[in-house]
């Protein structure tokens, strides 16, 4: 993986040269960055797959990752379906196209949308404008900067691999240990995946757009984030509260 | 894409829809052509009345007034009743679906095309789009340009989707492009629905100006601040395909209290090691693959029995030598050997029926037994009393120290006998065959068996005494059955079961853990430990290439030989006692010498 052989790079440059720069030493690239945030909603889809009971826990097997045992389905299936949603993920992931990752849990006999899992995206540094922006949006490009820019936190300080994951691993537990607050899901239960790309960004065949699929008058509940170098994760939950 | 699919068609139908503009002139036409319409636009003459109702009536009524009939609208409707009928409508025709909805665009279009006197018109909501049309003209070129192509495209892809509110807009929108071309009314008409939506996505700055007149619903309001309050330029995207529907229904209430690896707690349980590698492995060449014999045994004296073909041979396991004890003529073949308790003979069945007792130290034979007419595949001591199950079904009971040996008949299977088994106690005997009974018998009373269990579905060759609990019996079922069942034999209740997911060919507890092993045929050829009574599998052991045909327990009890249709004989260490307490076989000769003549004393 990517991120594991920046980290390797790095660490041997560290031993290399120990007291150098350490802004350089530890800093990911934007692409390894990238690859990083989508690793990382890959194992949520998963453990939010499981914690929630969308599929039974049998189909499940631990793996280490983050420093923590990390519950990946093992149904072929499931796998496959995942795996599809990421390899387009990882493709807007480097290309900055994605602004949120959202999994949504519907129950399948009334579709109603029952728990909807948000991680918001923020990209400190722009990637070099591709090609795809074509003609359309002079105007609607500078609307975004305007709307970002004020939101957008100052680039944090350098961080060390180490630390990056284990702020990972923290928002893992949390999603684990937000099953005691989270109301019992009642019947069968399906999930969807959505994401919030940029209107110029090139759409495979198998995605099409959606309505935000928000819980009307759920409760919301805000989970840690994490940083890279290039992007900011934060965790949003929200879900229906229990009549 | 959906794009491709609606700018295709503009062009088609320029001509049909340029005509139409013509025909626009024909509306003068007097009301009750109007009634004709939708009966040719539909084939129910209801639904499109209503329809046109519904999108015009507040209109047609305030405008024919205003206009004193002059309605477009009404002229629009017809102009395509009119098509239906010349003889180029074809084309139109086919497009049957879109005009429906083209009628509600139209009436749209009268709005915008009079737009003057619209303002008059009550229909408040139609109002705004008197403002639209200013852009007529600007837009127009827009429009040539294919800049709003893309937006119909995700619009469209939106009612795929199938969110509600944006749907009913769209539909009204679809419509008006197609028609687009065939006027500039139309065009301003398409354009304004597109500068809308585009608002709706794209947040121009016109949305601005729409917003506060805004378009006939409130869906449309919603949506936009729905749009405005997600994100700007940006579009929510979903992963279509359905995701996998999952094995079976689940609880979370019982996920939570599960542990999560219910296997490693179980695996911490069980804390004793056992060596899963074999102790030691022995040729044993023409060893029959045959599931109804009982060709291994080992005795008191520490020697493994095993019958090869033609040839019992015994293997020392102090010494580690072997001798062929005998050979039978050359028109049979060894069927089974058991030892007696003291270890002092062997009883060998053979394939004509015939039973011979073998002193082994010496190396003769005693005697031979006749009664049989099939071969006896299985046999078991008691004291002086050798207990013979053949082929045919019968249980022989022979006194082995008196010439008229045949003391007992036990009938009671119909087939094939290849399980027997006394209780240590010799108060009971268990036999079991290929008629997938078991029957336990009294000793006391050999008539009939004291219970017939039918609950196997394969034949029963395995079967085991417990030794710390007299009444319990394990059994053991054949390919099609899988499953051990354990009884108590004194009230004949079956007391626990497992399904062991491969054929069971022989059953052994241990006398010193509260343990079972059982040994399988296909698939696995392995050997499984159990806990008794959790029936917690604790190992399995892959033991031979081929299926595990006979196994037998050392006197210590810690060692396992097995004999498998690999035509090898292995030493498994699977109940080895605490260190120190260890007799092992050839290595720690000495020690287990020691330990056997103990036994012996005890005895």
């Amino acid at each position: 993986m990517a991120p594991a052989a920046a980290a390797a790079a790095a660490s041997a440059d560290a031993a290399a040269a120990p007291e150098k720069d350490k802004s350089k030493v530890h800093k990911l690239s934007l692409k390894g960055s990238a690859k990083l945030v989508a690793e990382f909603f890959q194992y949520s889809i998963h453990t939010i797959l499981f914690q929630r009971g969308v599929y039974p826990a049998e189909d499940f097997s631990t793996v280490k990752k983050y420093g923590l045992n990390m519950l990946v389905s093992s149904d072929d299936q499931v796998r496959a379906y995942i795996k599809k949603i990421m390899s387009q993920l990882d493709k807007w992931m480097v290309g900055g196209k994605i602004s949120k990752l959202v999994i949504v849990i519907t129950n399948k006999d009334t579709g109603e949308h029952v728990e909807r899992w948000q991680f918001d995206v923020q990209i400190f540094a722009k990637p070099p404008k591709t090609k795809s922006s074509k003609s359309k949006t002079p105007s609607s490009s500078s609307t975004t900067t305007e709307n970002t820019t004020p939101q957008q936190p100052p680039p944090p300080a350098e961080k060390t691999e180490a630390e990056i994951q284990s702020e990972i691993a923290a928002i893992f537990r949390q999603i684990t240990a937000s099953v005691t607050f989270l109301p019992q899901l009642a019947g069968d239960c399906t999930f969807n995946v959505l994401v919030y790309a940029d209107a110029d960004s090139d759409v495979p065949v198998e995605w099409g757009d959606s309505d935000a699929k928000e819980i009307a008058g759920g409760e919301r509940v805000q989970l840690r984030g994490f940083s890279t170098a290039s992007h900011r994760v934060d965790t949003l939950v929200s879900y229906r509260l229990a009549d | 894409m959906a794009t491709a699919s609606v700018s295709t068609p503009l062009k088609s139908h320029t001509g049909l829809f340029s005509s139409r503009t013509a025909g626009g002139r024909m509306p003068l036409t007097p009301s009750p052509r109007q009634r004709a319409i939708p009966i040719n636009l539909n084939s129910s003459p209801f639904t499109p009345e209503k329809s046109s109702s519904d999108g015009q009536g507040q209109q047609r009524v305030p405008s024919k007034s205003t206009y004193g009939g002059g309605n477009l609208s009404s002229h629009l409707a017809k102009a395509t009743a009119g098509h239906r009928a010349s003889p180029k409508s074809n084309i139109a025709r086919t497009v049957s679906t879109p005009r429906k909805a083209l009628e509600l665009g139209v009436s749209d279009f009268t709005l915008t095309g009079t737009g003057v006197h619209t303002t008059k018109s009550p229909s408040s909501s139609r109002t705004k789009k008197a403002p639209l049309r200013q852009k007529g003209p600007k837009t127009t070129l827009a429009y040539a340009a294919d800049r709003f192509i893309p937006n119909r495209g995700a619009s469209s892809a939106i009612a795929n989707v199938g969110s509600g509110k944006l749907d009913f807009q769209e539909k009204q929108q679809r419509p008006k492009t197609s028609n687009s071309d065939s006027s500039s009314v139309l065009a301003a008409a398409t354009d304004d629905a597109l500068a809308a939506f585009e608002g709706l996505s794209l947040e121009d700055e016109e949305p601005a100006s729409y917003s506060r007149p805004s378009p006939n619903t409130v869906a449309y309001q919603d949506s936009l601040a729905n749009a405005c309050g997600v994100s700007l330029n940006t579009r929510i995207l979903q992963f279509k395909p359905a995701p996998p529907e999952s094995s079976k229904p689940i609880d979370l209430r019982q996920q939570y209290n599960r542990p999560l690896r219910a296997a490693t707690a179980s695996a911490s349980q069980f804390k004793r090691r056992v060596a899963t590698a074999p102790e030691r492995v022995l040729d044993a060449p023409g060893l029959i693959d045959d599931y109804y014999l009982n060709l291994l045994d080992w005795s008191s004296a520490n020697q493994v029995a095993i019958g090869l073909e033609r040839n019992v041979y015994v293997w020392s396991a102090d010494e580690g030598s072997v001798s062929s004890l005998l050979e039978t003529s050359a028109d049979t073949y060894v069927s089974s050997v058991k030892w007696s308790g003291d270890g002092a003979y062997v009883g060998v069945g053979l394939g004509t029926g015939e039973v011979q007792i073998w002193d082994v130290a010496e190396g003769v034979k005693i005697r031979s037994m006749f009664g049989h007419d099939a071969r006896v595949g299985v046999m078991g001591w008691n004291k002086h009393l050798l207990s013979t199950g053949a082929r045919s079904g019968l249980v022989f009971n022979h006194d082995v120290r008196i010439a008229e040996h045949k003391i007992a008949e036990l009938v009671s299977h119909t087939s094939e006998v290849c399980g027997l088994e006394w209780r240590s106690d010799g108060a009971q005997l268990a036999t079991g065959g290929n008629d997938n009974l078991v029957s336990i018998w009294d000793a006391r009373s050999l008539a009939v068996p004291k219970f017939t269990k039918t609950n196997h579905k394969a034949a029963v060759k395995a079967l085991a005494w417990c030794p710390w609990n007299m009444n319990l019996l394990a059994t053991g079922g054949g390919s099609y059955d899988k499953h051990i069942h354990f009884w108590n034999t004194t009230s004949g209740a079956r007391v626990n079961s497992i399904d062991t997911g491969s054929q069971v060919t022989s059953l052994r507890w241990s006398p010193h853990y509260r343990e079972i092993v059982s040994s399988s045929g296909f698939p696995d050829n392995s050997l499984s430990i159990w806990s008794y009574p959790t029936l917690v599998r604790n190992v399995e052991i892959p033991a031979h290439e081929s299926r595990v045909l006979h196994s037998c327990l050392s006197p210590d009890g810690q060692m396992l030989a097995t004999a498998a249709a690999d035509e090898s004989l292995k030493f498994w260490k699977i109940f080895e006692k605490k260190a120190g307490a260890g007799a092992g076989v050839g290595g720690a000769g000495a020690s287990g010498k020691a330990e056997m003549s103990k036994q012996m004393t005890i005895r």
